[in-house]
């Protein structure tokens, strides 16, 4: 063993100009994570959404995208920090963000106008490059501890056309900003630059309550599948995730019932 | 050495001022509500017919040659900055003496230079405030009470040598000292008439029968009492002003930056000099055809930085341009109390103020006024009712995380979109929205909502909760129909 050790230290002084401590090895810090606030998708994404890198929740319509969003900036607001929604189509509702328990005063809502140049402008290509200025802006001032591009409406024709030097850019200043981006999209679009993929799928249908006279709406199920999540390889987990999660969110209604 | 301006009988002088062709006929200044009003001020020409201050209207009016004037406090404002005016060509440093209106101390130490001796100044001063239309008394001592009551008590100049107060004013009644009634009546009953009896009393004897006020009043007989000067400044926020002219209007921004740049960080460095900072900053700019265009930045918080300031004001004028080429700028500043906050390590993360000014400013530049801010939601029964406020995050401070369930986020439609829906037993079984058909598997309502019946904006509708699908894709949605225009609606989209 002393032989070993002493052929190790010869061989990284030897290298040491070329490679630091190219033996040794190297502490990987464990992610700092923002829980989402729900238990069964925190326990898979291993804590919660990673700050300083970009997470990409993807998915069709109705699968929980933004009720997972908005829970996610609850808790993060709940912490006294300040965070942005970039919203390209204008569909944010503050009473459900309200309900989801996210603190508005904290919560800077911009919103991409679709009004306000002529008609002829009004393509998503428009409110698109605004809601990347927008980020890109939010970005470079820093202090947000999270920033959601909304882009959930928007056809993946159209996000998949941004150029890739974008995401890479993003990725850059979020983490100098120590900042946890989420983009909510139909398609993944982010590729190699998200930390953490998540596809929303279609879960069990749960059916409309029929105990009353008129059937409501009052529960959804929701399935999430991750992707990709460079952060996995961390030694601080001990046990591998599950792929796949299950949860189900209910409606304002339904709370009160 | 002071020299005092005293008006004497200012009120009349000031209303004669206004109406000069009333000097050397009789009149009174009335003041008070009407019917109870009362001679406030009359001048002396009235004073020897017989009129007194305090006579009611009608007492005064029962004097056929007369003339009653009303009491106008803009025309004593007049009066006032007149004398101020009139003062200030000869000293720096002025002191108002509140107890006696119109009358003013100059500090004219070292004035001799400019105007002669004390003599020669005190004529000089005389005749200026004579050019500008009132008549009154000059005293010049080296003690301000001394100079004060001089002016009051003598007519016409007075110059007191270093050293002679007490004697100057031995002569003049004790009245002058501005006596309060009760020590008058004492002063009478014990005999003492002048201000050099006063001054021949024992001081210990005063003192132990007047108490302090004893022992301030025998100094100012003596001419001895010191005296603090306080000089008026001039209002400091008033002159936070910078105003440049231009040559020819200039219609590009760009090139104002630099007077702008210069304009902002001349005001700032006053701002500095105080230990302040600029809590808002007007700009108003003349435009060629005589028009003006005034904008107000107006920074979250106090601000000691140019580039900031300048950026804010760029960006500000950028989003309302005006309407014409500029001939002149102004920049009026206000100034406050710079922020200072404490931060701690272990606080949670908040945008640095000034960045966030910038950057907010920015994004109303580049999205419109009410598409950036804080959602805020309304007292209202409409259903998504809200109003943007300004994004101004309080102190970052932990709440604890309340176990609420998740809700469905809905992803609402604005404006809502128009769909087709097709009814079977007054129940959608299918719907037809931007070219697809979508066929409803789970409906649930009506829910019947309405507001404002009372007024002209009022609303209805009937909201349900459908389950659509369109072979792979399923969609939750919630349509409304309007009974008014006969026309379904989408109102959202849960996800």
């Amino acid at each position: 063993m002393p032989s070993a050790a002493i052929i190790r230290v010869q061989i990284e002084s030897t290298l040491a100009q070329r490679v630091p401590a190219a033996l040794t090895l190297k502490i990987k810090h464990a992610p700092e994570v923002f829980a989402s606030g729900m238990a069964e998708v925190d326990a898979m994404l291993g804590g919660g959404v990673p700050r300083g890198t970009i997470t990409e929740v993807s998915g069709p319509s109705s699968t929980g995208k933004t009720s997972f969003a908005l829970c996610t900036l609850a808790s993060i607001t709940q912490l006294g920090n300040a965070c942005a929604w970039v919203d390209v189509s204008d569909a944010l509702s503050p009473e459900t963000a309200a309900a989801s328990g996210v603190e508005l005063q904290r919560l800077l809502w911009l919103r991409m106008s679709a009004d306000r140049r002529t008609k002829l402008a009004d393509k998503p290509w428009s409110r698109l490059e605004q809601a990347l200025r927008a980020t890109d802006l939010l970005l470079q001032t820093g202090g947000f501890a999270a920033v959601v591009l909304d882009m959930s409406d928007v056809l993946p024709q159209h996000t998949q056309r941004i150029p890739l030097g974008t995401w890479y850019r993003f990725r850059l200043a979020a983490e100098h900003a120590r900042t946890a981006l989420v983009f909510l999209t139909q398609s993944p679009c982010a590729s190699s630059c998200a930390t953490l993929s998540l596809r929303c799928e279609p879960a069990a249908v749960v059916p409309f309550s029929s105990q009353g006279e008129t059937p409501l709406f009052e529960r959804q199920q929701y399935q999430f599948a991750r992707e990709r999540n460079r952060n996995e390889s961390s030694p601080f987990l001990q046990r591998k995730p599950a792929q796949r999660v299950n949860w189900s969110a209910e409606t304002l209604w339904s709370r009160v019932r | 050495m002071y020299a005092v301006l005293h008006p004497s009988n200012f009120f009349a002088q000031a209303a004669a001022h206004q109406s000069p062709e009333l000097r050397k006929r009789p009149f009174v200044v009335l003041d008070g509500e009407p019917p109870t009003e009362m001679v406030f001020a009359a001048n002396h020409v009235a004073r020897s017919q017989g009129v007194e201050v305090g006579m009611t209207r009608l007492q005064a009016e029962a004097f056929p040659e007369v003339t009653s004037l009303r009491r106008v406090i803009e025309h004593e404002h007049k009066a006032h900055a007149t004398l101020h005016h009139v003062a200030c060509m000869f000293s720096p440093r002025i002191e108002s003496v509140e107890e006696r209106p119109g009358t003013y101390a100059l500090d004219i130490r070292g004035m001799d230079l400019l105007f002669g001796d004390v003599g020669q100044l005190a004529n000089k001063l005389r005749r200026s405030v004579m050019a500008a239309g009132f008549l009154a008394n000059i005293a010049v001592a080296e003690n301000f009470h001394a100079a004060v009551s001089l002016a009051c008590g003598r007519t016409g100049v007075s110059v007191v040598p270093s050293g002679c107060e007490a004697h100057a004013i031995g002569q003049l009644p004790v009245t002058a000292l501005h006596l309060a009634p009760e020590h008058e009546a004492t002063f009478a009953a014990w005999g003492i008439r002048t201000c050099a009896e006063l001054a021949a009393l024992a001081e210990t004897d005063v003192i132990a029968r007047l108490g302090q006020v004893g022992k301030k009043l025998h100094s100012l007989a003596r001419g001895a009492w010191p005296h603090l000067m306080f000089p008026i400044e001039p209002s400091f926020e008033a002159g936070l002003v910078e105003r440049m002219e231009l040559d020819f209007p200039v219609e590009e921004l760009e090139r104002l930056l630099f007077l702008l740049s210069r304009m902002t960080t001349a005001l700032l460095e006053r701002v500095r000099g105080k230990a302040r900072a600029i809590a808002a900053l007007r700009v108003v700019l003349r435009l060629d055809g005589g028009a003006q265009h005034e904008r107000t930045v107006r920074p979250a918080l106090p601000l000691q930085d140019t580039a900031t300031l300048l950026k804010l004001i760029q960006l500000d004028l950028e989003t309302h341009p005006p309407s014409a080429g500029i001939v002149g700028l102004e920049l009026h500043a206000q100034s406050a109390a710079p922020y200072r906050a404490q931060h701690g390590l272990f606080l949670p993360q908040a945008p640095e103020p000034g960045q966030l000014e910038v950057m907010l400013a920015r994004m109303r530049k580049l999205l419109g006024e009410q598409r950036v801010g804080s959602p805020e939601l309304t007292d209202d029964h409409r259903p998504n009712a809200f109003r943007m406020v300004p994004f101004e995050p309080p102190p970052p401070r932990r709440n604890e995380r309340q176990s609420l369930s998740t809700p469905v986020a809905l992803r609402v439609s604005r404006p809502p979109h128009m769909v087709g829906v097709a009814l079977a037993n007054h129940t959608p079984v299918r719907v037809f929205w931007d070219g697809a058909a979508y066929a409803v598997r789970d409906a649930a309502g009506p829910v019947r909502v309405s507001g404002q019946w009372w007024s002209e904006a009022n609303w209805c509708r009937e909201e349900w909760d459908v389950r659509l699908e369109n072979g792979t894709v399923e969609r939750l949605c919630r349509i409304a129909f309007d009974p008014r225009s006969r026309c379904w609606y989408l109102q959202g989209t849960y996800d």
